[in-house]
């Protein structure tokens, strides 16, 4: 299961020494198996948000829920695919997608055989023994994505994973994650401040506000799947959201 | 171009050996003071037909191993813990800054009255000597590593010990290795000057033997194999090690 819950989410910054609120309480439930991608202005903290659901901040108001449980700290029932990668450099691809399962102490061939599932699935297998460097941008993050899903996390969380991605493979990766959320059924939550990448790829937007952020708007996006970016049916989505982001000058 | 480079080597030893001799056979300074490159060859030879030559490096490269291992051990855990813990680095770490600017001879005479004349005492300066650049090359290393990577290893569920073994030392490790490769070289200056002073066995001992004797030519032998020893190990242990590990880091 993968329900998660935010409760009135509040986060200060320090800024110039003062405290300054990012994230003016942020109420936000997402179901199991449903995909929400979160866009809003530059700085208005999803990110944050983001990493608090992640468990690697604390809020200073509020509580996250997952299948109704307080959650206090990181843990690999939500796991964190970031905007770089995180790759670590010294492990081989394949070293890299099996650390979480190296960590909880699962043995050699069970592992292999979990990785080498992804590595399939993200068609990254002729690159097992690869180190990171030898990669291109999107091998890195299809690396990220396949060491997420091996840990077969109640709620996937995404941070920008296609903003540094030239746009032929950001389309590819487009599909491939829609592919990806039906074949696992996972909860996703996608952050991004591209509207086409979020029409595209979301159930639902979550449209947050300039800060103290709050969730502005939240737009379900009822169309068929697999969709792609170039659809021209997306674009009155792309529109309510846009206008949902217009919808608030700066504070 | 690799030969080429090759060549220029020669070429200059050869040169300054030519020129050596030519000084050398124009007189100007007696044999006892300054001696042929025929003469400390043959000390070399003699040192290498008795033995005794080989004895004194495999002495001083054993306290060397054993005084550089405990460096690296000590100074990585001291790194470490200055880096994670900010008291730790607060308080012990303004310390380490000031021991590290004590020249390794110095802790000779404290080492003395500690342990004797003795392996320990020597193996001590050795270590001591060492210590503290490996600590602050794995302190500035751990402190330098992307944040994401103890992040995303924490959110996989890494923890404690397993977080230090597999996250911090990997990702600090091309530091790391610079830290090793400047405290192999402190470690190498203390052995000699250990020994030198502690007069007990090892190339540091011989050296000193060659000044108790008037023997100029086995004095400015043994201080070729010390500097032909740091070369080696230089070029073959820590170069080779270096390239390998900033390869496989994609950080060339």
């Amino acid at each position: 299961m993968g329900k998660i819950e935010a409760k009135n989410i509040v986060k200060y910054f320090q800024h110039d020494g003062k405290p300054l609120k990012a994230i003016g309480g942020v109420n936000l439930t997402v179901d199991d198996g449903e995909f929400v991608c979160i866009v809003g202005p530059s700085g208005c903290g999803k990110s944050t948000f983001l990493r608090i659901l992640a468990g690697l901040e604390k809020p200073d108001e509020g509580e996250i829920l997952l299948d109704g449980k307080k959650l206090v700290n990181t843990g690999p029932d939500r796991i964190m695919v970031f905007q770089e990668g995180a790759l670590f450099p010294w492990l081989t691809v394949e070293d890299n997608v099996e650390y979480g399962l190296k960590v909880a102490g699962i043995p050699e061939t069970k592992r292999h055989d979990i990785s080498k599932r992804y590595l399939d699935m993200m068609q990254l297998s002729q690159f097992a023994n690869s180190y990171t460097y030898q990669l291109s941008t999107g091998m890195k993050q299809r690396v990220a994505i396949a060491r997420a899903l091996v840990m077969d996390p109640d709620v996937l969380l995404m941070d920008e994973p296609f903003a540094a991605l030239d746009s032929q493979t950001r389309d590819l990766l487009l599909v491939e994650m829609q592919m990806i959320w039906q074949k696992t059924k996972k909860t996703i939550i996608f952050v991004t401040h591209n509207v086409p990448e979020a029409a595209v790829l979301g159930s639902r937007v979550a449209v947050f506000s300039h800060r103290p952020s709050v969730v502005k708007k939240s737009l379900d996006i009822d169309y068929k799947r697999p969709r792609v970016a170039e659809d021209e049916n997306l674009g009155k989505f792309e529109k309510q959201i846009l206008a949902a982001l217009r919808h608030q000058g700066p504070k | 171009m690799k030969t080429n480079l090759l060549g220029k080597k020669i070429a200059f030893y050869v040169l300054i050996i030519i020129v050596w001799q030519g000084i050398d056979s124009a007189e100007i300074w007696p044999d006892n003071i300054f001696p042929s490159p025929i003469e400390v060859g043959e000390d070399l030879l003699y040192g290498i037909s008795d033995g005794s030559l080989f004895y004194g490096i495999g002495t001083s490269m054993w306290r060397l191993v054993i005084g550089l291992s405990i460096a690296i051990g000590g100074g990585m855990l001291l790194g470490i813990f200055m880096a994670r813990v900010e008291t730790v680095n607060q308080t012990i770490g303004s310390l380490v800054l000031g021991l590290q600017s004590i020249p390794s001879v110095a802790w000779v005479p404290l080492a003395i009255l500690w342990f004797g004349l003795s392996d320990s005492g020597i193996i001590f300066v050795t270590a001591i000597g060492a210590i503290f650049a490996v600590t602050i090359n794995t302190y500035t290393g751990v402190k330098n590593i992307d944040p994401s990577f103890i992040e995303a290893a924490r959110n996989m569920g890494a923890k404690g010990g397993q977080l230090v073994t597999t996250i911090l030392i990997p990702a600090a490790f091309p530091y790391m290795i610079s830290g090793f490769k400047q405290g192999w070289a402190f470690a190498w200056r203390g052995v000699i000057g250990a020994e030198l002073l502690f007069s007990f066995l090892g190339l540091g001992f011989l050296l000193n033997v060659g000044r108790q004797l008037n023997d100029v030519s086995q004095v400015i032998a043994m201080m070729l194999v010390i500097m032909g020893i740091g070369i080696l190990i230089d070029g073959f242990v820590f170069k080779k090690l270096e390239d390998k590990v900033m390869t496989k880091w994609g950080l060339r």
